[in-house]
C-alpha cells in the first residue's frame, strides 16, 4: 500500500495516528457512554491542522489533499468514528464553500473553519425523501427582504455544536425536489433552532439534530454557488460524503479485524486457539480482503479529487461496495468473538454500532446506483 | 404464510395480540435502559405461556413445536430481547422433558405453570463452542452432590425460579463426565454474580451465576451421570429452532417498519420510492419466507416425530443469518432514519441469533458433518464373491 503513498501523505497518516492513541484511546469508550460533545478535543483537532487539512493555504488551510484527508479520518476512526464523525461533517462544509463560494464567501468563512475557531456542518437530509421534498421540507423563497428560509432540516451531523451550516433547500416546490439551492447560514441566525439531540447507534459523541428555520432572512449573499448549482453541489457533496465514509468504514474495520486476530489467537477451545481452525481464518481472510479492495479504491477516489479530475462515480462505487460489505465486516468479525464479542464490556460491539452508521449516513440509498448507471447510460 | 390448523391460527392471532398489548410499547424503554421486565411476566402468566411446552398432564399448554414457534416468532417480532426470555425458559424445560424424571418434571413445570420462569446454565467463560470444557464441579457425597463453579452468560439468571446446571461429575472424564442437575433458586452457598450488558436483546437478562459448596440432593440429577453431554446436545437441537423463531419474527419486524416509515415519507402518490429502494424490500420479503418455511417444515417433522436434528441446525444458521442480512438492509435502505430509530435495535439485537445456543459457526459443524459423513474404516475384503 505505502507505494501509493507520499512520504508526507504517510507522515500525516502517522501524525493522526499518533492523535488517535494519544487523545481518541482514552475517551473513546466515555464519549460513546455520554455521546456528549467534546468541544476541547476538536480544539485539539484544529491545533493539529486537521479541521482544514485540504485547505488552500491563502485561509490558513494545510493543503495537504484527499488521499491525506482520507489517512487522518481512517485513523481517527480507528479509535473513535464519532470523533471522526465530527471532521468529516464539518469537511463537507468546508469543502462546499471552497469550491462554490465567492472570493467574499471564502475570505469570510474559510480561515476560520481552517483554524477551527468555527466548526462547519452540511445539512442535506431532511424527513421526506428528498430535499426539498416532503410537508417539512425546506424552502427558499426570494422575497424583497432577500431569501427566505422555511422548515427543517433532519438528522444534521454536528448539529448546535456548528458555528456555520451549509444547508440545501428546495426552491420551488413544485418541482418535486429537482430545483435545490445550498446557503451559508451563521447558527446565530434569528429564526433558527437546533432541535433536541437524537439518540444514535452509534458514532456518538457528534451530535445529530434537526434544524428548524422558522423565516429565517438571509442577504443574497447568503446564496452558495447560483441557483443552477445546487444539484452539483449535492451530487459532489454526496460523493465527497461517502469518500469520508468509506475512510471511516476502513478505519472501523481495520480495529475490529485486529482486534478479532488477536483474540483468535488467545482463545482455547477444543484444545487449540482458534485461530488454528479454518472457519475463523476464513472469517478474518474474508474481512482482510473487502478492506484492502475497498481501501484502493478509497485511495483512487482521493486522488482523483488531488487531480481535480471527476470522481462521483468513483466514490459511488466505493460507497455501494461498503454498503454491500461494511456492515458485515463486523458482523464476522463479533462473530469471531463469540459472547464475548456482543458483551459491551469489550471493544467491538461500539465498532459494530458505529459502523452500521458509516456505511449509510451522508448520501440516500439509492445515490451510488443511480450515479453509476447514469454514466453508462450517459 | 404457512397452512396452518384452525387452533394454531387461533394461538398465533392471541399471541400478536398479546405482543401488541404487553411488548412492543415498552421494547424501546427497556432497550434503552437495558433492564428486565418483569411486568411482561406477570402479564403472561394468566396465559401461562412459559408453560407452552409443559405436557397437558402437568398443567401445560402442551403446543406441538409448530405452535410454539408461531408463538416465539410473534415474541421476536415484539422484541427479541423480551422474545429471548421466553425462549431461554423453554430451552431449560426442554433438558427435563430430555432426561426427567416424574419428579423432576412434576417440580419443575409446576414452577413454570405457576408463572416462575426457568434459565439454562451450561456456558462458562472457557467453555463456549467447545462446552465440555466446562470446570463447574459437582462431587458425589453420601446423599447428594456438591456443586462448584461459575456459569456465564446465562439467560434469565436472575429471574429464574428453577435452573438446570451442568458440571463435571468426573473432571477426569472431561466431556464424558458431564451431568446436568436441576437447581432451585435460593439454595445455599448458589448466587448471582455479574450482569452483562450487550449490543442487543438488552431488555433480557444476562448473568454470572456463582455455585460455592452447594449441596444438591440425589434427586436432582437429570438423567445418569455422565450423560450430561447427550442431554444438553438434545436439549439443542429442541431449542435452536426458537432461535429461528425470534429471528423470523425479528426480520419481519424490520420489513414492516421499513414499509411502515416509507408510506409516512412519501405521502405523495406522484413521488414514490424507485425500483433499487422497491426490489430491496421484495429481497428482505423472500429472505424472509424462505428462511420461515424451512422453520415449519423443521417443526413439522419434529411434529412427526421424525429425525430434525440437521434441519434444526440448518434453521437456526438460515434464519439468523437472514435476520442479521434482512436488518442490516433496513438500516441501510431507511438511512439517517433508520440509524436514529427502531432498525438500528434490530441491527443490534440480529447479531446474538449468530452466536447463542451454538454459534452459526458450530451448526455448519453439525451440518457438514450431515452433507460429507467421515469415511468408515476400510472393511476386510472377502475373499470369493463377485
Amino acid at each position: 500500500m505505502s507505494i501509493l503513498l507520499t512520504e508526507e501523505q504517510q507522515l500525516i497518516g502517522q501524525s493522526a495516528r499518533d492523535f488517535a492513541k494519544e487523545y481518541l484511546e482514552p475517551i473513546a469508550v466515555e464519549l460513546d457512554h455520554t455521546a456528549s460533545y467534546p468541544a476541547a478535543l476538536v480544539k485539539n483537532l484544529a491545533a493539529h491542522d486537521f479541521l482544514g487539512l485540504f485547505l488552500p493555504g491563502e485561509f490558513g488551510g494545510a493543503e495537504a489533499g484527499f488521499v491525506s484527508m482520507a489517512q487522518v479520518i481512517e485513523n481517527l476512526s480507528r479509535a473513535s468514528a464519532g470523533v471522526a464523525s465530527i471532521l468529516v461533517n464539518h469537511s463537507l462544509a468546508a469543502y462546499a464553500l471552497q469550491r462554490w463560494g465567492t472570493p467574499a464567501q471564502k475570505q469570510a468563512f474559510l480561515p476560520a473553519l481552517a483554524s477551527g475557531e468555527t466548526l462547519g456542518a452540511f445539512a442535506a437530509f431532511e424527513h421526506g425523501p428528498r430535499p426539498g421534498v416532503g410537508p417539512q421540507a425546506l424552502q427558499a423563497t426570494h422575497l424583497p427582504e432577500g431569501w427566505v428560509l422555511s422548515g427543517t432540516k433532519a438528522f444534521v451531523r454536528n448539529a448546535g455544536a456548528a458555528q456555520v451550516y451549509v444547508v440545501l433547500a428546495g426552491t420551488d416546490p413544485a418541482a418535486g425536489g429537482k430545483a435545490v439551492a445550498a446557503f451559508i447560514v451563521k447558527a446565530d441566525a434569528v429564526g433558527l433552532t437546533v432541535g433536541e439531540p437524537l439518540e444514535t447507534m452509534g458514532l456518538r459523541g457528534c451530535p445529530v439534530a434537526d434544524l428548524d428555520f422558522e423565516h429565517v432572512v438571509l442577504t443574497d449573499a447568503a446564496l452558495l454557488g447560483d441557483l443552477k448549482d445546487g444539484q452539483a453541489i449535492t451530487a459532489e457533496t454526496f460523493a465527497l460524503a461517502s469518500v469520508a465514509e468509506a475512510a471511516q468504514t476502513l478505519g472501523i474495520a481495520q480495529a475490529a479485524v485486529e482486534h478479532a486476530a488477536a483474540y483468535a489467537k488467545t482463545r482455547i477451545q477444543f484444545g487449540r486457539p482458534i485461530a488454528s481452525l479454518q472457519a475463523i481464518q476464513t472469517l478474518l481472510a474474508e474481512t482482510a480482503t473487502d478492506c484492502h479492495l475497498g481501501r484502493l479504491g478509497l485511495l483512487q477516489a482521493a486522488d482523483l479529487i488531488d487531480r481535480g479530475e471527476p470522481f462521483r462515480v468513483e466514490a459511488a462505487m466505493l460507497k455501494q461496495f461498503l454498503a454491500r460489505v461494511g456492515s458485515r465486516l463486523l458482523v464476522d468479525t463479533v462473530q469471531v468473538e463469540g459472547g464475548f464479542g456482543y458483551s459491551e464490556f469489550m471493544p467491538l460491539p461500539r465498532l459494530f454500532r458505529d459502523i452500521a452508521g458509516t456505511t449509510l449516513l451522508e448520501a440516500p440509498a439509492d445515490f451510488p446506483d443511480a450515479t453509476i448507471a447514469a454514466s453508462l447510460l450517459a | 404464510m404457512s397452512i396452518l390448523t384452525p387452533e394454531q391460527k387461533v394461538i398465533q392471532r392471541s399471541a400478536r395480540e398479546f405482543v401488541a398489548k404487553e411488548i412492543i410499547p415498552i421494547a424501546a424503554q427497556c432497550d434503552r435502559s437495558g433492564e428486565f421486565h418483569p411486568q411482561v411476566l406477570e402479564a403472561a402468566r394468566e396465559s401461562r405461556i412459559f408453560a407452552m411446552a409443559v405436557p397437558r398432564d402437568l398443567g401445560g399448554l402442551d403446543y406441538d413445536a409448530l405452535t410454539q414457534a408461531l408463538v416465539l416468532e410473534e415474541w421476536g417480532y415484539g422484541c427479541a430481547g423480551v422474545g429471548t426470555t421466553l425462549a431461554a425458559s423453554v430451552l431449560s424445560m426442554d433438558s427435563v422433558l430430555v432426561a426427567g424424571n416424574d419428579e423432576q418434571k412434576k417440580m419443575f413445570f409446576g414452577a413454570m405453570v405457576d408463572g416462575a420462569i426457568g434459565s439454562f446454565g451450561l456456558t462458562e467463560p472457557n467453555a463456549g463452542s467447545d462446552a465440555g470444557n466446562g470446570k463447574a464441579t459437582a462431587v458425589k457425597v453420601e446423599d447428594g452432590y456438591v456443586l462448584n463453579g461459575s456459569k456465564c452468560w446465562i439467560t434469565n439468571g436472575g429471574y429464574a425460579d428453577v435452573f438446570v446446571i451442568y458440571a463435571l461429575t468426573d473432571p477426569a472424564a472431561g466431556a464424558r463426565g458431564l451431568s446436568a442437575f436441576v437447581v432451585e433458586k435460593g439454595t445455599p452457598g448458589f448466587t448471582i454474580g455479574t450482569v452483562d450488558h450487550k449490543l442487543g436483546i438488552r431488555s433480557s437478562n444476562t448473568v454470572e451465576l456463582l455455585f460455592k459448596d452447594v449441596k444438591l440432593p440425589l434427586t436432582a440429577l437429570l438423567g445418569k451421570e455422565g450423560e450430561g453431554m447427550k442431554i444438553a446436545m438434545k436439549t439443542l437441537d429442541m431449542a435452536r429452532p426458537a432461535i429461528a423463531a425470534l429471528s423470523v419474527g425479528l426480520a419481519q419486524r424490520a420489513l414492516d417498519v421499513c414499509v411502515q416509515h416509507l408510506q409516512e415519507a412519501h405521502p405523495d402518490p406522484k413521488i414514490q420510492p424507485g425500483q433499487t429502494l422497491q426490489f430491496k424490500l421484495a429481497d428482505m420479503r423472500i429472505q424472509i419466507e424462505a428462511a420461515r418455511q424451512l422453520l415449519h417444515h423443521t417443526m413439522n417433522l419434529r411434529d412427526a416425530g421424525v429425525p430434525y436434528s440437521t434441519e434444526s441446525a440448518m434453521a437456526k444458521t438460515c434464519c439468523s443469518d437472514m435476520a442479521m442480512k434482512v436488518t442490516t438492509q433496513a438500516v441501510q435502505v431507511m438511512g439517517a432514519w433508520g440509524y436514529t430509530h427502531e432498525p438500528a435495535k434490530l441491527m443490534r439485537d440480529a447479531k446474538i441469533m449468530q452466536i447463542y445456543e451454538g454459534t452459526n459457526q458450530i451448526q455448519r459443524l453439525v451440518i457438514s458433518r450431515a452433507v460429507l459423513p467421515p469415511p468408515r474404516p476400510a472393511q476386510p475384503t472377502q475373499k470369493g464373491g463377485n
